[in-house]
């Protein structure tokens, strides 16, 4: 950099950065890992708080406090966004794919530093103008899938929606940046020895994710440009009466949104893999298959989007093509839950407070899973689409197995990160209460999508009253879940015991574990040799 | 962070810095702007924040452009992978692209849309594929090779020759976005504008878009064409012309997309097979 | 040994399930439902038996996949197995589980193909009802019988009749003759929204700029309720749909009277059509300026 830059860090080896500086400057992958993790933290209090209104108010039948329906359909937008967006991706891609992939390979920093930097901000842009939507002209109130006509000019003037196009398209810029860093990190800064075959499984997740991130928001970006035309400077990309059609921004967003739907499990499915291991004290079992099942789903994803549409109208050959392609993922899935299982058979385990997630993540995901497999045959999508039936899918994949892993992943790593270790005992209380809450809030969500229940409707026919009241009790016992973490999160970082440089024993074997804990401000600056890591065949 | 003489690995650890969090400012000014400028017709947030992103863009390189020299920081593993990012950052601009191709097929081609309906839509008549456009497409093409040329006259370390090739391929942009201009103004004056339906949505969107990266990679060449000037660049350490190049490339192989898809295609009805 | 009990077990409590909705009377949703609405079309009697072939294999994997784990706990616990093993390879393993998945898919593909070809379009459609979607209700159009048209509203919370279905019941409801195969088109005048009964197995979203096609041929008299089942705005949740199905004897009686009936609201005096449908614009276009109070509850 400049000279006068340097001047001040001549010091020594080990200095670092102070002060605020230190955080808004950063340039530090672990700083910003950090950074990330806190963003996400507080967007889940944001969006689990509007999640906690949208259970209020569904609660019972009839109106509970929201008078206003565009505040309800303003407060479900939000909150898929703020939890996909802001909560999610952040917590698995820019916290731990920061901290740990440059640990895991062995290399100082990310490729670029800088712009690693720039993602982060361009993120917390992005979430100040979301929140700024919901305040203005009565917020988006379209739904997270923001189809047009309903998200254009005609329906939504105010300026509600341009500041969600735009927090988007600020997200994906970081997004994008972030991916090609990984890539970037992963495929050039391996220390020596490490070929792509000896890998950490984490790291070829992250890998799999930054590729899809990669694909796949450039069109949701060209997406949002278009209904940001359409909406402002008379474009007819959506709007029939130029000749355009709404049923293409479908096509451009579900090619975008369903590999999003992976970019938010790969992660986790890296992270679980870890827990997995570490816990069996056995190496993953089938470590090959492992990473190529995760690449096939990526692969796979990017030609099912239209099973999201099976209502538009599509001939029907197009519906069966769209289903086959559709169920086909749930191969490469099965060969990880399985091989999972595998990797635990046989194995002596630990059941501390990260494994109890990742076998609750087994179990939740291929519950999750499994009503894919129902949702991707459109026979019977037409009697489930837009019901709850869907909620209760996606929230079984995401809101129970994704947060699982993100969950998970702070305890198995909380250590390494601050130096200090949580309260095994709290962290056992904390997954149960967590694991009975998400199935109280999301299984009786089946049972309303099969009785009919529409999605994204405030209030609800009196039949629905029963499952509902259940569902929002779950909600309370998920919160207090949630709370409690929060809680641990503060009780450890001010009054952890300390944590040993590995907390886990024998079956911890990547090389995370072989830094200090905390991780110091720079590892790996002289390289690891790790051509004594067995190779994977 | 390490300083240059305890140095042990070949990796470049940048000091903190105060751009990128500049940049996302800026760039949020400039959202913000955009919308104002759209909502209450006010431009001046919206100049504000592009001046903003510029600004610290060009700080940003300047530190680049500086750590470039001196073959410390940028050695040849660090070249690599900055070639790397560069190519993958030009692969999602290509899915940029993609999402404005589709846009084009979607509503052009019935098989696609399963919506019977003519194309162009209206009584619009399409854009023939001669004249400026035709023009265009020349300049373009001669303007890859003109680069190349350049781009091996650095690789043998003949500065004049670079320097003057380059030129040559910056004119040749320039000219470029001269004509296109001029062919934006014609349609527009025979009322041909971007709200006249789906047709000239597709049309202007995907070649404005790849205008205006005709004009970033313009700036980016001329940039380059400084800096050979300067005596940057050495036939091993160039990994910002080569960018440049590449990016260039990039620009013309979309333009060649283009040309076939929306001006040949377009206008010989060749895509507009009746609806089934 | 273990699977076959848990599959004994599964196949039991899903019997029972499904015997303990089966005696279900009316339509629309019951208390505490577990199930789907009662079947009243040959689609969605196919959908519901799919349906219970998908929900047996997926509950089978998920209790193998739950068994396999409690194994685990108990016998891979460090207590019980201190010395973990190295295995992480078995070559017929990997295939095994590669290879039943696709069985397991294949077997689903096959009625499913069979289901959504069937309920792809009318092949001999006896009439033809058209639906259009609206900033939120529905209208009606009976071209096959007069081409009467009518708008279907939601009944306000204070003007329910006795026993009337809160955020269910209509103004004016659909009528349609029983065992009669009925193709639907469906297009929408302002944003997407989507008519679905869910008796019926019919969703079909209503595209401004389109028309789609369903079918729908009711083997049950009595009334069935749907709601709009995607977001159109603010009052997305408060356009039902409610469909009479009568005798064909009956269904021809309504329809004459309904052509007189709706017959004046069909062919007003143009000016003042106009005049109207641009005030219900104007009302429209306020009512969803966010903010703005909400049409009706
Ligand atoms: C992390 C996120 C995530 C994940 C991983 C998935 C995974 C899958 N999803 Fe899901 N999905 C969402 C998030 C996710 N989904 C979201 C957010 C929506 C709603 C969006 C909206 O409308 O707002 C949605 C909606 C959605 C729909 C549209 C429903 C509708 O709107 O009508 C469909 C339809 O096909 C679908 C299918 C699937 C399938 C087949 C999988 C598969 O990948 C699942 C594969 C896994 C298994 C099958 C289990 C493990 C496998 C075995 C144990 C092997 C043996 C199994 C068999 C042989 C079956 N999903
Ligand atoms: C990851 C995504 C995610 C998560 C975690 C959640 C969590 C929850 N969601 Fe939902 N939800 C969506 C994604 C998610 N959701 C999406 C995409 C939609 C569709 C929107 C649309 O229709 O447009 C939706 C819609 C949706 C609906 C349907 C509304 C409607 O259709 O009308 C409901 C109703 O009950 C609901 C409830 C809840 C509840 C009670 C939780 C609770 O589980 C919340 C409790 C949890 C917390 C308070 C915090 C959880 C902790 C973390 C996330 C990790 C913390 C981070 C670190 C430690 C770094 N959500
Ligand atoms: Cu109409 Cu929802
Ligand atoms: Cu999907």
């Amino acid at each position: 950099m400049s000279d006068t830059a340097h001047a001040g860090t001549d010091g020594g080896h080990d200095h670092s950065p102070t002060g605020w500086r230190r955080w808004a400057y950063s340039t530090n992958h672990k700083d910003i890992g950090t950074l990330y993790l806190a963003i996400a933290v507080i967007a889940a209090v944001v969006g689990g708080a509007m999640s906690a209104m949208i259970r209020l108010e569904l609660t019972q039948p009839g109106i509970q406090f929201i008078e206003d329906f565009q505040f309800y359909n303003m407060l479900v937008t939000a909150h898929g966004f703020v939890m996909v967006f802001f909560v999610v991706m952040p917590a698995l891609i820019g916290g731990f794919g920061n901290w740990f992939v440059p640990l895991m390979i062995g290399t100082p920093d990310m490729a670029f530093p800088r712009m690693n930097n720039v993602s982060f901000w361009l993120l917390a842009a992005a979430l100040v103008l979301l929140v700024a939507s919901t305040f203005i002209a009565g917020g988006v109130g379209t739904g997270w899938t923001v189809y047009p006509p309903l998200s254009n000019a005609d329906f939504h003037p105010g300026m509600a929606v341009d500041f969600g196009i735009l927090s988007l398209h600020l997200a994906g810029a970081s997004s994008i940046l972030g991916a090609i860093n990984l890539i970037t990190t992963i495929l050039n800064m391996r220390a020596p020895g490490m070929t792509l075959h000896r890998m950490p499984l984490f790291v070829w997740a992250m890998l799999i994710t930054a590729f899809l991130l990669l694909m796949a928001i450039p069109v949701l970006a060209g997406a949002l440009t278009m209904l940001l035309t359409d909406r402002n400077f008379g474009t007819a990309f959506f709007s029939p009466e130029g000749g355009g059609d709404p049923i293409f921004w479908q096509h451009l967003f579900w090619f975008f949104g369903h590999p999003e739907v992976y970019i938010m499990v790969i992660p986790a499915f890296g992270v679980i893999s870890h827990i997995i291991s570490t816990f069996s004290k056995k190496p993953i079992f089938g470590y090959l298959g492992m990473a190529y099942a995760m690449s096939a789903i990526g692969f796979v994803g990017f030609i099912v989007w239209a099973h999201h549409m099976y209502t538009v109208g599509f001939n029907v050959e197009t519906r069966s093509y769209f289903v086959i392609a559709t169920m086909v993922i749930a191969v490469p899935t099965g060969v990880k839950i399985f091989s999972w299982l595998a990797t635990m058979w046989g194995g002596s385990i630990d059941f501390k407070t990260p494994m109890l997630y990742a076998m609750g993540f087994i179990f939740l995901f291929v519950a999750g899973g499994v009503t894919g497999i129902t949702l991707a045959n459109a026979g019977v999508d037409q009697a489930f689409h837009d019901t709850y039936f869907v909620v209760a899918h996606f929230h079984y994949v995401l809101s129970v197995a994704t947060v699982f892993a993100i969950y998970g992943g702070i305890y198995y790593w909380l250590g390494k990160m601050s130096g200090r270790q949580y309260s095994e005992v709290q962290g056992r209380w904390q997954f149960w209460i967590t694991f009975i809450g998400v199935n109280v809030l999301f299984f009786p969500q089946h049972f309303l999508g099969m009785a009919g229940m529409p999605r994204r409707i405030p209030d609800y026919p009196d039949a629905y009253a029963g499952w509902n009241m259940v569902s929002s009790i779950g909600g309370l016992i998920t919160m207090l879940g949630a709370f409690m973490f929060l809680w641990i999160l503060y009780r450890t970082l001010t009054a952890g015991a300390p944590a040993e440089d590995n907390p886990w024993g024998e079956g911890a074997t990547t090389l995370e574990w072989t830094v200090p804990s905390p991780a110091p401000f720079h590892t790996h600056e002289v390289l690891p040799d790790t051509s004594d890591l067995q190779a994977a065949e | 962070m390490a300083s240059d003489t305890t140095k042990t690995h070949p990796w470049h650890l940048v000091e903190p810095s105060p751009w990128p969090i500049l940049a996302a400012v800026s760039a949020a000014v400039m959202a913000v702007g955009l919308i104002v400028f759209m909502h209450e017709d006010s431009p001046w947030l919206l100049i504000l924040g592009l001046v903003l992103v510029m600004g610290v863009f060009t700080g940003w390189l300047r530190d680049v452009v500086a750590e470039a020299q001196g073959g410390i920081f940028h050695s040849e593993l660090v070249q690599k992978g900055l070639r790397l990012g560069f190519v993958l950052f030009i692969v999602s601009e290509v899915m940029f692209f993609f999402a404005f191709f589709w846009a084009y097929f979607h509503s052009s081609l019935p098989i696609l849309n399963n919506v019977a309906g003519t194309w162009p839509n209206g009584d619009l008549e399409a854009i023939g594929a001669g004249g400026i456009p035709m023009l265009n497409t020349l300049i373009l093409l001669s303007s890859s090779v003109t680069v190349t040329i350049a781009h091996h006259a650095i690789i043998e370390n003949d500065r004049p020759k670079a320097v003057r090739w380059t030129g040559i391929t910056v004119l040749l942009g320039v000219i470029f976005l001269g004509f296109q201009i001029f062919e934006y103004a014609e349609l527009i004056l025979h009322s041909f504008t971007i709200s006249d339906g789906i047709y000239p949505s597709t049309f202007y969107m995907a070649t404005g878009f790849h205008g205006f990266h005709v004009l970033v990679g313009t700036i980016f060449l001329f940039v380059c064409f400084m800096r050979l000037r300067a005596g940057h660049f050495k036939a091993e350490q160039h990994v910002g012309f080569e960018a440049a190049a590449w990016y260039w490339h990039f620009v013309d192989v979309v333009w060649v997309f283009l040309y076939i898809n929306v001006y040949f295609w377009g206008a010989t009805g060749f895509l507009h097979l009746p609806a089934s | 040994m273990n699977r076959c009990r848990w599959m004994l077990t599964s196949l039991l409590f899903i019997s029972a399930w499904l015997a303990a909705s089966a005696g279900a009377l009316a339509a629309g949703p019951k208390p505490w439902q577990m199930n789907f609405q009662e079947a009243a079309t040959p689609v969605m009697e196919d959908i519901i038996s799919f349906h219970n072939l998908l929900l047996v294999i997926e509950i089978l994997i998920v209790l193998f996949v739950l068994g396999l784990m409690l194994v685990i706990i108990i016998k891979f616990n460090s207590k019980a197995n201190p010395v973990p093993s190295k295995t992480t390879h078995n070559t017929l393993l990997e295939v095994v589980w590669t290879v039943v998945p696709i069985a397991i898919l294949m077997v689903i593909a096959v009625p499913s193909m069979k289901l959504l070809f069937f309920m792809d379009k009318a092949k001999n459609p006896e009439m033809t009802l058209k639906i259009t979607g609206h900033q939120w209700f529905w209208t009606y159009q009976y071209p096959d019988n007069g081409d009467f048209e009518f708008d279907s509203n939601i009944v306000d919370e204070e003007d329910l009749p006795k026993g009337g279905k809160r955020l269910l019941e209509v103004d004016e409801r659909v009528v349609l003759p029983v065992n009669t195969e009925i193709r639907l088109l469906m297009t929408s005048d302002d944003v997407i929204h989507n008519w679905a009964v869910p008796s019926f197995g019919v969703k079909m979203d209503t595209v401004p700029g389109r028309t789609n096609e369903s079918w729908i041929k009711v083997t049950k008299t009595g009334t069935f309720y749907g709601q709009c089942s995607e977001l159109c705005g603010v009052n997305h949740g408060f356009m039902p749909i409610r469909v009479d199905v009568v005798t064909k004897a009956e269904f021809a009686k309504w329809a004459a009277a309904a052509k007189v009936k709706y017959a004046g609201i069909q062919t007003p005096p143009k000016t003042a059509a106009s005049a109207t449908a641009k005030a219900i614009k104007v009302a429209q276009a306020a009512a969803r300026m966010p903010g703005a109070h909400v049409l009706k509850r």
